[in-house]
């Protein structure tokens, strides 16, 4: 391209055109004489060419002069057609007339200007025009970019503007920040395709408009399913999802679209308004998964975990390399026979933290896995526990296998079998050396790929154990066919049994599956003698939990093994 | 040729109708010859003939925007009485009024081409 066309080739480079309404060739010719200086001109000589000229150019005519008295049609009638059509609506119009009762029927019926008649210095029709033009193509940009292109709502930046004047119009106003996000959307649009999502959202929001329209507030999409209210303090939140969900009928496809809402209430405006709605998103997120439409209240508490899981997401890569994270080990007894037998071992993540001591891995594991920071932290652990392993086996002869956790998303990693491997092959292991821990939940999403690749590590010679069975949802018919040796049963199983008005009827039931599947059954969490005698009675077969001992770190656990090695088979009972 | 002394001699708001043409002279003069060729002083006469009120008025009417541009004083004001009296509907003697108006412009006619 030469230098002259890039010159040209620039919005604020063009000319704008401008169509000069008027039959009298006079007039014509003082107007294009004053314009043509800095604008292309475009003449019509009556109302029918210039509807014409409009209909075809629409897209690079920039303003429009309009005389009234024109031979075929009076120019009010052709601003009505203008301004009826939503083609055109957008032209800007400035009227001529020596009219001045004209002059208010004209702007009412959307003139953006007149000029009057004798035409005034050429100096002021030249800035008139000018000032027009400009004031037309910065409206039509606002309106590009303030709106949501799918719902026609504000977008989210433009909401956050509009949300902050009306603060400052209303200081003493008691404001709420509300959150609607709708439940599994993507799985809505991977069912029925991307175009019902749309119409799903464009309904959404259509209500939302009605709601904030009939009672006061502003709306916007903020993101794919997100839409955000600020409106004026009210207590009727149940009633608000109530207006804006819709509901299977009027969809028509029978399908249940179910909405959350977080609330703030009261919104502390000293805080920046997208410090409010990451508030209301707190609350929204707490409610994620309800059964049916819920809203929640956001309350200081969810400040306080976001900025602790902030925090920890901040120094999770000093701990990775500084070696904050300790491999602790808590061994599993084969309860079978007449004295429990250690079995294996399980590998657990600690986390000793410089500052806050340590942290719980109830905390910093879920949120690990959301953000996927757990892959790292699993390799981690693995590396760490297959060199124990080698240390076990070389210094002290001891050959126990010891288990990991692999997370789902592990699992979805084309390396995983490569990294496995390498650990195994690098530490002088055997596959059989180390247990795979997947919990039962990774396996409900993308089921196929998931235990096609646990099949493939399993028949290398991996162990696989299926963790925390019962808290997820596993067919019990695909259950004999996934490649597992045995059934972590959740802890929550083993303390609910055993609480309050003990009912071990589910614990039952599912040590019966397990050996109807064929697998071992492992208990974990089992603290007392009672539990532990209970569960042999019940057919369990491996039993984990402080009743033998609690996780205890490497050098902790090497002396554990020695004193296990040292016992007299008879000795061992407890 | 017709010349601003002309002009001024005829009656014209020369400055105004200066200003209007950014001072430029030969643009100025060339409107007012515009003007005097315009067809509105043919469909006014054309109207009177036939009594036509509406077309009358309708022609007045744009021949008074016009003139008013280039400052055609004295003309000016013969189009805009004939033309309030047309938009009241009142009864005048408009053949009078259209041969004071043509005589303006037959004079200002005969300087240019004189």
């Amino acid at each position: 391209m030469t230098t002259q066309m890039q010159e040209l080739f620039r919005p604020s480079a063009e000319r704008r055109r401008i169509l000069i309404v008027e039959d009298e060739p006079v007039n014509r010719r003082i107007l294009t004489r004053c314009l043509e200086g800095s604008y292309a001109v475009i003449p019509a000589a009556a109302g029918g060419e210039a509807l014409e000229i409009v209909r075809d150019q629409i897209e690079t005519i920039s303003l429009m002069l309009l005389d009234l008295h024109l031979p075929d049609m009076h120019g009010l009638e052709i601003l009505q057609r203008l301004k009826a059509d939503p083609r055109y609506a957008r032209l800007p119009v400035i009227v001529m007339t020596a009219d001045s009762q004209a002059e208010v029927e004209c702007l009412n019926l959307g003139a953006i200007d007149f000029i009057p008649k004798p035409y005034p210095r050429q100096e002021v029709i030249l800035a008139r025009i000018r000032r027009t033009v400009e004031l037309s193509e910065d409206r039509d940009i606002l309106r590009w970019t303030e709106r949501d292109q799918l719902t026609g709502l504000y977008n989210k930046d433009f909401f956050y503007r509009y949300a902050v004047m009306l603060d400052d119009y209303h200081k003493d106003l008691a404001t709420d920040a509300l959150v609607l996000d709708v439940n599994r959307f993507h799985t809505l649009n991977d069912r029925f395709g991307k175009a019902y999502g749309d119409k799903v959202l464009q309904r959404i929001a259509e209500k939302a408009l009605e709601l904030v329209r009939s009672s006061g507030g502003i709306v916007c999409r903020s993101e794919a399913d997100k839409f955000f209210i600020y409106c004026p303090h009210r207590t009727d939140y149940a009633d608000i999802l109530e207006k804006v969900s819709v509901s299977a009928e009027e969809d028509g496809s029978g399908n249940r679209i179910r909405l959350r809402m977080g609330v703030y209430a009261e919104a502390d405006k000293s805080l920046d308004i997208e410090r409010r709605f990451d508030r209301a998103k707190m609350a929204s997120d707490a409610v994620r998964g309800s059964a049916a439409n819920a809203f929640g209240l956001y309350d200081r508490s969810m400040s306080e975990a976001e900025l602790l899981a902030e925090q920890l997401i901040e120094d999770f890569p000093a701990a990775l390399r500084e070696g904050q994270f300790r491999v602790y080990y808590q061994p599993k007894f084969d309860i079978r026979g007449d004295v429990p037998a250690l079995y294996s071992a399980e590998a657990l993540a600690r986390w000793a933290h410089p500052r806050m001591g340590m942290v719980s891995p109830g905390v910093f594991i879920p949120l690990f896995e959301r953000n996927g920071l757990i892959q790292a932290l699993d390799y981690h652990i693995w590396s760490e526990t297959a060199a124990q392993i080698r240390r076990w086996k070389e210094a002290q002869g001891l050959r126990l296998p010891v288990s990991v956790n692999v997370s789902r998303i592990d699992l979805l990693d084309p390396l995983l079998k490569d990294k496995l491997c390498a650990l195994v092959a690098d530490n002088g292991l055997d596959y059989a050396d180390m247990i795979l821990e997947v919990t039962e939940s990774a396996y409900t999403e993308e089921a196929a790929q998931i235990t096609e690749t646990v099949k493939e590590l399993r028949s290398l010679g991996f162990r696989i154990e299926m963790d925390d069975f019962g808290t997820g949802y596993s067919s019990l018919n695909t259950l004999s066919t996934l490649p597992i040796d045995a059934l972590k049963l959740d802890m929550q199983f083993i303390r609910s049994a055993f609480a309050g008005r003990r009912d071990t009827r589910l614990l039952q039931a599912i040590i019966r599956l397990a050996e109807a599947v064929e697998v071992a059954c492992i208990a974990e969490g089992v603290e007392t003698k009672e539990q532990a005698e209970a569960l042999k009675a019940m057919g369990c077969d491996v039993i984990q939990g402080y009743y033998f001992s609690p996780p205890l770190p490497a050098a902790e656990f090497t002396r554990f093994l020695s004193e296990e090695k040292r016992k007299p088979e008879g000795a061992r009972e407890r | 040729m017709l010349t601003l002394d002309d002009l001024r001699q005829f009656g014209a708001n020369i400055q105004e109708g200066l200003d209007r043409c950014m001072s430029d002279e030969g643009f100025y003069l060339e409107l007012v010859g515009m003007t005097l060729e315009d067809a509105s002083f043919d469909r006014l006469s054309q109207a009177v003939a036939a009594d036509d009120r509406k077309a009358a008025f309708e022609a007045a009417h744009a021949l008074k925007g016009i003139v008013a541009n280039v400052s055609l004083t004295p003309l000016y004001a013969q189009v805009s009485e004939m033309t309030e009296l047309l938009r009241g509907g009142q009864e005048a003697d408009y053949g009078a009024y259209l041969a004071r108006i043509l005589e303006m412009r037959a004079d200002l006619l005969a300087r240019q081409n004189g």
